[in-house]
């Protein structure tokens, strides 16, 4: 356990040595901030546009804003953070094996396995500390401005959210274990969030794939109840696991 | 007793067999130079004795105990000095000892103590940089520093020389001199200056094996042919001598060199002695390790 943690508090400094505590704080603040901002500024810029739109034809009546359209920005721009955070954190494995940091560590006896589980701990650690911030910043403005309360399952969605970012991170894991450079790495786990999606068109099936999870406004506005994700949730539940396992196995034979 | 012993090592790279069945025994407490010229195999038998690669066949025992491929509880009797050493460029120095020190399970206090002593012998002691900016000596030494963190039984290190300038050599040859009361040293290089002026056993390798391993003075002792330089001060001297026994060989400046084999030593001291012929010079040839690595790669 104290190898483990001595591991994890490099890993920690290193995140904050290198800036990217800081880069991915104010990233996720300025998305949190966006949300509400795009929402408040809507009517303002329907306003502005409604001398274009009149000569085509449309008018613009009183536009009403509530806490829902910065709810919906704030799974329009989760996405994007959730990007950058992988773009930024898909080097976490292959740049120890690039530079050959790791086989001094390793030759000093630290068991394989305690590598995977303390940048896998990181990660999560900055994925949540990351999300639950920006979920808190748009929370905040919007009871300011609107009323939370309009949202349905407003707190079941954005966790199911989070849990598909945790899902996102066991895959970059996986394929950190499994390539050697982190374009590997963000090709494979783009394959397979892309795969996920795209067979999610397939309509009978979509209700058990981890892709469900990112659709919070079919909660919000309540055309789907939370136990329509009990599938969905299990399954990712289930392949997360099995990702950060085969990746353990297969960092124990991994050539270095 | 053996430190370590590996047993018909074998390892191909795709179609290039760079180990074929090599066997090698260090001794305790020795300082083992491992020679032979680069792409020969050293860094991969390393690597193997490590655990890092996976071996096509034979066995490797360090303190007794057998290595096994990736999770390598051997690595436990082992320091380890790569080539280039590489560590976190956002640490300093004794950071960066602190945290060996800490997965490797050392307690608090006695890593500290450790890393004072080391951090003294390297001579990094005043070193508040981070490792990013240190020089190549610079990381040499703390590389040294962290291999015998642990007080390994066995510290290997692969060329630890071949990168730095004469000075850098000198201070890291020192060093692995200083640590030899503490623990067995195995290091690969092929500048062979630094093998005589520090190990107590070679083992040179090539075509994939160890051809000839030994200590020291018994390999000195195998290559040692019976042959005795001869000089005179004049070129007319010279010449009388070869007229005189046609065996000899004549070499730069006014030497000679006889082989015991063809030209009895004594008649040709006797000879000398009888023409009255002024003697510069007259010792026996010992085998350098130049000439040795040399016969054993052209054998």
């Amino acid at each position: 356990m104290k190898t483990l943690l001595a591991f994890l508090k490099k890993e920690l400094t290193e995140q904050l040595r290198s800036g990217r505590v800081l880069f991915l704080g104010i990233l996720f603040v300025l998305f949190g901030i966006m949300n509400p901002a795009v929402a408040k500024l809507t009517p303002w810029l329907m306003e502005q546009l409604a001398d274009t739109l009149a000569e085509s034809g449309m008018t613009v009546t009183e536009v009403n804003i509530t806490a829902m359209d910065s709810w919906v920005q704030f799974f329009k721009n989760v996405p994007m953070a959730l990007i950058a955070f992988v773009l930024l954190e898909s080097s976490i494995f292959t740049k120890e094996y690039r530079s050959g940091t790791l086989i001094l560590s390793l030759t000093k006896g630290l068991e394989r396995y305690k590598v995977v589980a303390a940048k896998t701990a990181v990660l999560i650690l900055l994925w949540s500390a990351g999300y639950w911030l920006c979920y808190a910043v748009t929370y905040a403005y919007n009871a300011y401005y609107w009323d939370n309360a309009i949202a349905k399952s407003l707190s079941f969605s954005a966790v199911v959210w989070w849990v598909f970012g945790l899902w996102v991170i066991a895959f970059t894991v996986l394929f950190s274990t499994l390539c050697t450079a982190n374009t590997g790495v963000l090709v494979g786990t783009g394959g397979v969030v892309l795969a996920s999606t795209v067979v999610a068109m397939v309509p009978k099936v979509s209700k058990f794939l981890p892709t469900l999870l990112t659709d919070g406004n079919s909660l919000i506005y309540g055309q789907k109840s939370p136990e329509d994700y009990t599938a969905a949730l299990v399954i990712t539940g289930v392949t997360s696991v099995a990702a950060l396992t085969v990746s353990i196995v297969r960092f124990n034979k991994k050539q270095l | 007793m053996d430190m370590l012993r590996i047993c018909g090592l074998r390892k191909r790279f795709g179609d290039k067999e760079v180990l074929r069945g090599l066997d090698l025994t260090v001794p305790e407490n020795s300082i083992f130079g491992f020679i032979g010229q680069n792409g020969a195999g050293k860094t991969t038998t390393m690597k193997s004795v490590l655990g890092l690669l996976r071996a096509d066949g034979g066995e490797i025992f360090v303190n007794g105990e057998r290595v096994v491929y990736g999770q390598t509880a051997t690595n436990r009797y082992i320091g380890y000095l790569p080539d280039v050493p590489e560590f976190y460029s956002f640490m300093t120095a004794p950071e960066y000892l602190d945290f060996c020190g800490a997965i490797s399970g050392m307690g608090k206090r006695e890593t500290s103590k450790r890393r004072d002593e080391l951090l003294e012998l390297v001579g990094l002691r005043e070193e508040t940089h981070r490792v990013g900016g240190f020089s190549r000596g610079m990381k040499q030494r703390l590389g040294i520093a962290q291999a015998l963190l642990g007080r390994p039984k066995l510290l290997i290190c692969d060329e630890p020389t071949s990168a730095l300038d004469p000075l850098g050599r000198k201070e890291i040859l020192d060093i692995l001199l200083a640590v030899r009361e503490q623990t067995t040293v195995l290091f690969s290089t092929h500048i062979l200056t630094d093998v005589e002026r520090i190990c107590t056993d070679v083992a040179f390798l090539h075509g994939g094996t160890v051809r000839v391993q030994g200590t020291l003075g018994e390999i000195k002792s195998r290559f040692r042919q019976d042959e005795y330089l001869l000089e005179t001060d004049s070129e007319a001297h010279l010449t009388a001598i070869t007229e005189a026994f046609p065996a000899v060989r004549r070499r730069e400046g006014n030497q000679l060199i006889l082989s015991v084999k063809n030209t009895p030593a004594f008649e040709v001291l006797g000879f000398v002695s009888a023409h009255r012929i002024p003697l510069v010079r007259w010792e026996r040839v010992e085998p350098t390790l130049e000439t040795m690595f040399m016969e054993v790669i052209e054998s």
